[in-house]
C-alpha cells in the first residue's frame, strides 16, 4: 500500500536521519508520569466499559419523572403534573452530550416509522440533498461526510414499510444506538450555521468569542457537545422539521401559577410545507423533554 | 457483533479513501508525507516538515498514527517518533494533547488535516496545558530563548540528517 512513487525531498531525507539513540524512550528517563498515564488509561477503560452498556432508549410512563423528583423540588412536580395532562410517555435517551441529535434522529424516524410519510421522506430527501451541496461548497472533503449522509438515507428507506429490508420498531431501537446518525445531525447543523453564518453570528457571538467558523469546529462538530438554541434552530432549518422543545426547570411565574414554557422551533423557507407562516398551525411532530444539560423526548396524548 | 462488523467496514473503507487521496493530493502538500502500513490499513506513519521560523525549522519528524476500530467516530492515537522538545508532547512516550486528537475530534477531520494541526502545534505551543512540563515552564517564565535553544538542540540530535 505504500507509495512508491519518487518523492523528493522527503524520501532522502529519512534515508539519513540517524536512528539509533532516539528510537529508545527508555534513553529519555522521566519517571515522574507514568502513575498519570496509568490512571488515564485505566479511566479510560471504565468510561469504555459504561459506554458498552450503550444508547439504551427506554419506554416509560411520565409518572417515573415524577418519582425521580419526589423529594425534590415542588415547583417540578408542580410542573410535571402540568406535562402530564399533556404527555403520556418520556423515552429517555442516554446523557452523553449527544442526547439532542439522538432523541431528534430517533424521533424522527419512529414518526416515519409510524406515519409511513411517503411526501415527508421525499421533501427531507430533498433537504438532505441540499445540506450534501450545501457542506461541499464549504470546502468539506466528500468521503468525511458522505457516508454519514447514506446511512441517514438507507435508515429512512427502511423505516418505510413494503421495502424488502423494512425494519421493526425493535430494530429501530437497537440501530438507535449507532453513534454515526448523531454525527450525521452535527454535519447538518454545522453546514447550515457556516452557510448562514451572517445570521448566526450574533447568536453565536453570546455563547463564544470565536468566529462562527471556530464555533462550530470547538462545539457543533466534535461529539458530547451540548447543544444550545443555536443547534436547534440550524437542524430544524436545514432538514425543514419543526421541532418542540419543552422546558423543565425551576423557574416560575409571578402569578402564582404554574405553567411550562415550551418553544417551537419552525423551519424558515419558503416552499416547506412544514412552516406555514404562522407558527401556531404547526404541531411539531418532534417533542424534546429539556432538562438543564439534557433532551428526552416526551410523547404527547 | 453485527454493528461491530459494520463499523469495521466503515473505518477501513473510510481509510481506503483517504489513502487514495493522499496519494492525490501529495504535490499538493509538501510538508506532509502520510503512508499505509503495507499490511494493516489501521496504521499509518506520517513524516512532516518541522515548521519554519521555529525550533523545529529543517527537521523532519515522524508520527505514528493507530487507527481505532470505531474511526472516524473516534480519533486516531497518534504520537511522536522523532523525540521532540515541546510542550504539548510527552518526552518519553510521543504523546501529543491536542483537543482535536480527544473531546474535539469529530469526523470532519481526517488523517492529513490532523498532520496539518499537529504542524500547526508545532510552530504554536499551548505551555499552560504541557505534557512536558520542563518545556512549558520555559515558555511560561518567559524564557523563550531558553525553549528554542533546547527545542533546536533536539531537533538538530535527533531529527535532522547528520553531518558528514
Amino acid at each position: 500500500m505504500q507509495n512508491h512513487e519518487a518523492d523528493g525531498e522527503l524520501d532522502s531525507l529519512t534515508k539519513s536521519l540517524p536512528n539509533p539513540d532516539f528510537d529508545d524512550w527508555a534513553k529519555f528517563p522521566d519517571e515522574d508520569d507514568d502513575d498519570i498515564m496509568h490512571l488515564n488509561s485505566s479511566l479510560h477503560a471504565e468510561v469504555e466499559a459504561e459506554a458498552d452498556q450503550s444508547h439504551k432508549v427506554p419506554f416509560e410512563p411520565l409518572s417515573s419523572l415524577a418519582t425521580e423528583y419526589q423529594s425534590g423540588s415542588t415547583i417540578l412536580l408542580e410542573k410535571i403534573k402540568v406535562l402530564s395532562q399533556q404527555y403520556v410517555a418520556i423515552r429517555r435517551t442516554r446523557g452523553d452530550g449527544n442526547c439532542f441529535y439522538r432523541s431528534f434522529m430517533f424521533s424522527y424516524l419512529e414518526h416515519i416509522l409510524e406515519s409511513q410519510d411517503q411526501a415527508e421522506v421525499d421533501r427531507i430527501k430533498a433537504n438532505v440533498e441540499q445540506c450534501r451541496k450545501t457542506l461541499q461548497s464549504l470546502g468539506y472533503a466528500e468521503f468525511t461526510f458522505e457516508d454519514f449522509f447514506a446511512l441517514f438515507l438507507e435508515q429512512l428507506e427502511t423505516v418505510l414499510q413494503g421495502n424488502e429490508t423494512s425494519m421493526s420498531h425493535d430494530e429501530l431501537l437497537s440501530r438507535s444506538r449507532d453513534q454515526s446518525i448523531s454525527d450525521y445531525g452535527e454535519f447538518v447543523t454545522s453546514g447550515e450555521i457556516r452557510k448562514r453564518s451572517e445570521f448566526f453570528e450574533p447568536f453565536v457571538l453570546g455563547l463564544t468569542n470565536g468566529t462562527v467558523e471556530q464555533f462550530c469546529k470547538s462545539s457543533v462538530e466534535p461529539m458530547g457537545e451540548e447543544s444550545d438554541h443555536v443547534h436547534i434552530t440550524a437542524l430544524s432549518d436545514a432538514l425543514g422539521v419543526p421541532i418542540r422543545v419543552v422546558y423543565l426547570d425551576r423557574s416560575s411565574c409571578d402569578s402564582g401559577g404554574v405553567s411550562v414554557n415550551h418553544h417551537d422551533f419552525v423551519p424558515v423557507g419558503g416552499d416547506n410545507p412544514n412552516a406555514s407562516g404562522s407558527s401556531e398551525t404547526v404541531r411539531p411532530f418532534i417533542t424534546l423533554l429539556y432538562r438543564p444539560g439534557h433532551y428526552d423526548i416526551l410523547y404527547p396524548m | 457483533m453485527e454493528l461491530n462488523h459494520l463499523v469495521l467496514q466503515a473505518s477501513r473503507a473510510r481509510l481506503f479513501k483517504e489513502l487514495k487521496e493522499v496519494q492525490r493530493e501529495k504535490v499538493a502538500d509538501p510538508d506532509i508525507q502520510l503512508s499505509c502500513d503495507d499490511n494493516n490499513i489501521f496504521k499509518w506513519t506520517a513524516l512532516i516538515k518541522g515548521p519554519s521560523e521555529t525550533p523545529f525549522e529543517g527537521g523532519v519528524f515522524q508520527l505514528a498514527f493507530a487507527i481505532p476500530e470505531q474511526y472516524p467516530l473516534q480519533p486516531p492515537q497518534v504520537r511522536f517518533l522523532t523525540k521532540i522538545f515541546h510542550p504539548n508532547v510527552h518526552f518519553k512516550t510521543g504523546e501529543i494533547c491536542l483537543d482535536i486528537l480527544k473531546n474535539a475530534w469529530s469526523p470532519a477531520w481526517t488523517l492529513q488535516s490532523v498532520c496539518r494541526a499537529i504542524i500547526a502545534l508545532m510552530a504554536h505551543p499551548e505551555p499552560d496545558s504541557p505534557l512536558n512540563c520542563d518545556s512549558g515552564n520555559l515558555l511560561r517564565s518567559g524564557d523563550v530563548r531558553g525553549y528554542q535553544s533546547m527545542a533546536r538542540m533536539y531537533t538538530r540530535l535527533a531529527a535532522m540528517p547528520k553531518k558528514g
